[in-house]
């Protein structure tokens, strides 16, 4: 199949894919409606279906919204590293799923060093971050290790160590670091210069923590695709037994793939803290993990594209919280929303059919040309 | 009136998702109660064509007949229940479960209509295979089994089922000269009882043995149907390839220079408490090729696998040029200069989802000519692949095309590309020509002995006796797990001579078979 | 210190803790022996947890919440079954789908189906369950008696009982039926199976409905007894360390349910240990890290096995 016709399948599929999903919400949008009469119902989904879609970029007046469109690309950063994270860690065929808590262990131990540690300006972010991301790379160690050396199974170690780190956290905060002249369970405010600037101020916290995001998906992408360590990475994705065999160090990368996810789910946690807290709050798991494997699935675990399919998935949930703020829609939608999308990006199969008749059709065309070459060839070889 | 033909396949195209055109118009009629030949080089669709008559894949186009009636093949439990049985080229077996339980398996008996009525499937075995004079061991589990009787199990399978034609898949590919006469006479029995069979081969005695009518396929189109009796082998040869093939790849005699390769006392005992190599002993020089020949599991794949350290000998050493290899990481096997052409190309060989280009830098990925600072020299890497494709004549629309979109023969030539140009001063060649068409076949043979008589030390792993009586200067046979003769000198060996090696019916006093350690 | 804790009351909740972790194993052992891993069982029990503990209050009756949760069990696994057999998601990746479904996703449906029964949205269904539709206990005639062992033994949730007469009943599915060995044959080799006529689909939907079922149970089992209700994230992660218990089982029933019953000691533990006035933040994550140790100790047991096959030892036993 040539390329152009390859393209175009990829772009129906996943177009219809996103179809399927928001018929799927406008269906349930449309039970859960209020409202005496079927026509009630259908304006209700309308509406909330609107708010879903345009509201994300578009004032209800129709003009253009500054403020929600630097909404969505605010909420593309935390979700930019944890689908990197992610991108590298399947590429190696990891599936180590800790991006969840890395990237809340991150963000806690970037608030600890922004609290605490005296540090001057420009330093204090800098080094805050960095420790965030590596001690989560740190951690990662021990799922990537025992993957390794051991073959014990990396996806159940790393979900087991979301929880740990999340109860770590809960009671570290709780026991140890809570302001308690505060009313709720948050930690004292972090030193005033370690805020990372912001590009715009209004109010939407897109900080330049989305530049970081933009320079690193260069950076992974040049790695994975341009430096023999990412070439490793992806070869032992496809087939590890030709990677050992070729004498690729195997464990080593297995090893390296997911701590480099830890670092990037971690330097996301930082990032996130940093350019839109002031303390931390967080106690629960904040999802950016599982939104970030979404985001590695739709960008075809090429980091490349994540911030494309950050973009989606960080309008679709922008969407989702107007819809529940102006329509009484819950925004956990965005949970269902994007599984249905996930499920049917990651499907093989899904159109198979229609890809099948490309393919037919590229191959009669190639077998025609074929033979109308041979027959040509005949003739010349008659004429002479 | 009877009918006459048992299959009618009419007009048969098979397109796959990858665009790959396996059949084209392709008609395959076989009378009743005959052995009919299908023949064709690898990739000439043989296979994909009796995948579609066992329901295993569906036709693009064409018709399918069976007895007669016009059937849909959708499954092979449709083409099972309309008395189509197949053995396949690689045993479909659970090698856990026993081989009565295979021979039930998706027809179980029950007890209480609820449990497996484990007795019941003994008899059953049993009856048949004595109606059938397939003799197998019932409560054997198949992983214990010899590969001679797990093709019997597989016989039985399909005649349990009440298959009255059967489709084998390449049958001989696997067995002894002494298990394929074997074979050979059931099959006659079969026949005799009126059973139809159709007979995948590319062995041309064979063909003429036993079958009465082939059809013969080429680039995936039929090339007509024959009596068995009618035609010449050379004319089938042409048939099949399209040209004279020139069996004998011109070698000079060896030069041997020092030991590079040096094996002694290997031993290994497998998983499940076999023990597959029993005091190997045996030495490589400079500039020569030593063969090994033998029939399949007598432990030539376990010596390779301990070579290039894929597992674990229990006892025993190895060194090349002085130094140990044995334990070391297959990073530091290469360095020390060996190259492994591997017998399942698929599994060690390629990443098939990778490019040309990729699968073709695996190994030097770390070479600095390759390597600009951190990043990939990307033009250097270009001109590296782009050489290697030409020198090894990859036929293919770029380097980065996917390499399992390419043909066996051109994947193999990327694997040798790759395996032969890092500078090698030993080759493991494993299989090396193992499933794939003749033009491919000739060239790698040509690059080995080219290699050879430059100087490097070649290990010549294969089961295909033409190849390594033609390939080795000299030669050793391997059965059970040992070292059982040594030819110095491969030229004045016959196939009368080496099959009885082969099926250790003789074996050599061992100060001859020392000789090969050249002390 | 040692005596507050082993208690006969404190083996009494190890039965109670492992009896949703050995459903979701059973459930894993089954989908792992015909060559399918499901990793949605922790989703999958979320949402039979939901709508269980729904059904049993619009009903009053827990045995049509229990019917339900299993029949959303089977349903929700069926249709990752379709993702991944029929378009060919990875399972993996299916499985991460449910999870999504069963963490966010039933929060919304309980939102949105609370606002249309009870005229407002509730967070979670705690306050509608009560002793009066949850899963009845049963006491044992004459073991009740006994004492210390009638202590520990009865008493329990019927599904509790349901729970532990499963793993021989899974024993008795896999060894001793037919469709056991089509279930093992096409783990082991579907080819080997769907050439003689096995339909591999088939099998595998029904091994991963059978695990469905299974989380179905344990979600149930959940939310109509051992919570009294449905909560956001309230099966916390117990379909992950059932995938950790069917590993360390070697794949088997029985060993499954042995390593349950270790996560269900060391939860136990930490609910006891939290009661002597440690931070429960302390001592909650324990059965998570005695999965990553369990784990660790499986592969160094299985590990050991392999280097002693290398090992001369091996050649003179073979010698022998």
């Amino acid at each position: 199949m040539n390329k152009k016709r390859k393209f175009i399948f990829s772009i129906v599929r996943g177009l219809t894919a996103i179809f399927i999903a928001l018929l799927v919400a406008a269906l349930l949008i449309f039970i859960s409606a209020e409202g005496p009469g079927f026509a009630d119902k259908l304006s209700q989904t309308g509406n909330a279906m609107s708010k879903l879609l345009i509201g994300p970029i578009f004032k209800s007046n129709g003009s253009f919204s500054v403020k929600n469109f630097t909404d969505v690309l605010a909420a593309m950063i935390p979700i930019i590293f944890t689908g990197m994270a992610t991108c590298v860690m399947f590429s190696a065929n990891q599936f180590n799923l800790g991006a969840e808590g890395g990237i809340m262990l991150g963000a806690f131990v970037t608030a600890v060093v922004a609290i605490y540690v005296p540090l001057p300006p420009v330093a204090l972010p800098i080094v805050a971050i960095i420790l965030g991301a590596l001690s989560v790379a740190l951690v990662m160690l021990i799922p990537a290790a025992l993957k390794a050396k051991l073959g014990v199974s990396e996806m159940v170690n790393s979900l087991m160590l979301n929880y740990v780190i999340m109860y770590f956290i809960k009671y570290m905060l709780s026991s140890h670091l809570a302001d308690t002249s505060k009313g709720a369970i948050m930690t004292y405010d972090f030193q005033a210069h370690s805020a990372l600037p912001q590009l715009i101020n209004n109010g939407s916290k897109l900080s330049w923590g989305f530049v970081a995001a933009i320079i690193f998906v260069v950076i992974i992408t040049l790695f994975m695709y341009r430096t023999r360590w990412g070439y490793a990475i992806r070869m032992i994705g496809i087939n590890k037994d030709f990677a050992m065999y070729s004498g690729m160090k195997v464990a080593g990368v297995i090893i390296m793939s997911q701590v480099l996810g830890g670092f990037l789910a971690g330097m996301g946690g930082g990032i996130e803290m940093l350019g839109r807290y002031t303390n931390f709050t967080w106690t629960e798991l904040p999802g950016y993990g599982w939104t970030g494997i979404t985001v590695a699935i739709l960008a075809g675990n090429n980091p490349a594209f994540v911030p494309l399919a950050a973009f989606f998935m960080s309008y679709l949930n922008k969407g989702c919280s107007l819809m529940s703020t102006y329509c009484g829609v819950p925004s956990q939608l965005i949970d269902i929303l994007q599984a249905v999308i996930f499920v049917f990006f990651a499907a093989d199969q899904f159109l198979s059919g229609y890809r099948q008749k490309l393919v037919i059709k590229s191959t009669q065309e190639e077998l025609k040309l074929q033979s109308e070459r041979e027959a040509q060839q005949k003739a010349d070889a008659e004429v002479n | 009136m009877a009918e006459e033909y048992a299959i009618q396949m009419k007009g048969i195209t098979k397109v796959y998702p990858n665009g790959i055109a396996a059949n084209q118009d392709v008609d395959l009629l076989v009378k009743k109660g005959e052995i009919h030949a299908l023949m064709g080089e690898n990739g000439a669709g043989k296979s994909t064509l009796v995948k579609m008559l066992f329901g295993m894949e569906q036709p693009t186009s064409g018709e399918i007949w069976v007895n007669g009636k016009k059937l849909n093949l959708s499954s092979p439990t449709v083409a099972i229940a309309n008395g189509i049985g197949m053995v396949h080229q690689h045993f479909m077996l659970v090698p856990s479960l026993t081989v009565a339980e295979n021979i039930v398996l998706g027809m179980v008996p029950r007890k209480s209509g609820l449990f497996i009525d484990k007795k019941k499937a003994v008899e059953i075995t049993e009856e048949y295979s004595k109606k059938f004079n397939l003799p197998v061991d019932p409560n054997a589990k198949v992983m214990d089994i010899p590969v001679g009787m797990k093709q019997k199990v597989e016989i039985l399978k399909a005649l349990v089922r009440g298959a009255k034609i059967l489709i084998l898949d390449e049958p001989t590919a696997v067995l002894t000269t002494q298990e394929t006469s074997e074979l050979f006479k059931e099959l006659m029995h079969l026949k005799k009882q009126g059973y139809t069979i159709i007979f995948i081969s590319h062995k041309l005695n064979e063909i003429m043995q036993i079958t009465d009518r082939m059809t013969i396929l080429r680039g995936g189109r039929s090339m007509g149907v024959y009596n068995t009796c009618d035609v010449s082998p050379e004319k089938i040869s042409r048939l099949m390839v399209g040209r004279d093939v020139v069996l004998t790849v011109q070698k000079d005699k060896a030069q041997p220079g020092e030991e590079v390769l040096r094996v002694r006392d290997l031993e290994f005992v497998n998983e499940w408490g076999k023990k597959m190599l029993d005091k190997v002993s045996f030495s490589v020089r400079r500039g020569e090729i030593l063969g090994v020949a033998g029939v399949e599991s007598n432990g030539q794949k376990e010596l390779v696998d301990m070579l290039f350290n894929l597992n674990t000998p229990n006892a025993g050493t190895a060194t090349v040029n002085g130094e140990n290899i044995l334990g070391l990481s297959q990073r530091q096997i290469r360095e020390k200069g060996i190259s492994l052409v591997p017998e399942d190309r698929m599994l060690y060989g390629i990443a098939g989802k990778a490019s040309i280009q990729e699968n073709l830098i695996s190994d030097r990925c770390g070479e600095k000519r390759l390597n600009k600072g951190p990043l990939f020299n990307m033009k250097a890497i270009r001109e590296e692949s782009d050489r290697l494709i030409e020198e090894y004549t990859v036929l293919c629309k770029s380097q980065d095309q996917r390499v399992d979109n390419l043909s066996g023969g051109n994947i193999q030539k990327v694997v040798v590309a790759r395996e032969f140009s890092n500078t090698p001063s030993l080759i493991i060649a494993d299989q090396p020509t193992r499933g794939i068409d003749v033009g491919a076949e000739e060239f790698i043979r040509k690059k080995l002995v080219e290699l050879s008589r430059s100087g490097v030390a070649v290990l010549l792993v294969s089961a295909d006796l033409n190849e390594v009586m033609e390939l080795s200067d000299s030669l050793i046979v391997m059965y059970g797990g040992k070292i059982t003769a040594y030819f110095e000198d491969t030229s004045q060996l016959n196939d009368e001579i080496m099959g009885e090696y082969m099926l250790g019916l003789k074996h050599q006093p061992e100060e001859e078979v020392r000789r090969v350690c050249h002390e | 210190m040692f005596d507050l804790i082993f208690s006969t009351d404190f083996f009494f909740a190890v039965l109670r803790i492992t009896a949703p972790i050995l459903f979701a194993t059973l459930g894993a052992v089954v989908g792992e022996k015909a060559g399918v891993s499901n990793i949605g069982l922790e989703g999958t029990m979320m949402i039979s947890a939901l709508f269980g503990s729904l059904v049993s209050y619009w009903t009053g009756s827990w045995m049509m919440g229990v019917l339900v949760a299993v029949g959303l069990g089977i349903l929700t696994s069926l249709a990752m079954g379709f993702f991944a057999f029929i378009l060919k998601t990875d399972i993996i990746l299916t499985g991460i789908a449910v999870n999504m479904i069963g963490s966010g996703g039933t929060l919304f449906l309980v939102k949105v189906i609370t606002n249309m029964t009870e005229g407002k949205a509730l967070a979670s269904t705690t306050s509608l369950i009560t002793t009066a539709n949850q899963i009845p206990s049963w006491n044992i005639p004459v073991i009740k008696d006994i004492p210390v062992l009638g202590d520990i033994l009865s008493g329990h949730c019927v599904l509790t009982y349901v729970a532990f007469l499963m793993v021989f009943l899974t024993w008795v599915l896999l060894y001793k039926t037919p469709m056991g060995l089509n279930i093992r044959s096409v783990g082991e080799n579907p080819d080997a199976a769907s050439s003689v006529g096995v339909s591999v689909l088939k099998v595998k939907y029904i091994a991963i409905g059978f695990s469905g079922a299974m989380a179905g149970l344990g979600g149930a089992f959940m939310s109509m007894y051992y919570s009294m209700g449905w909560s956001l994230d309230m099966v916390a992660g117990r379909g992950f360390i059932a995938l950790a218990a069917q590993a360390m089982g070697a794949g088997e029933p029985v060993g499954g349910m042995i390593s349950a019953l270790i996560f269900g000691f060391a939860q136990a533990l930490s609910i006891k240990v939290s009661s002597k006035g440690i931070d429960s933040n302390l001592v909650t994550p324990i059965p998570y890290l005695v999965t990553i140790l369990g784990l660790v100790a499986f592969a160094l047991v299985v590990r050991r096995r392999i280097k002693k096959q290398h090992s001369a030892e091996a050649l003179k036993a073979e010698e022998k």
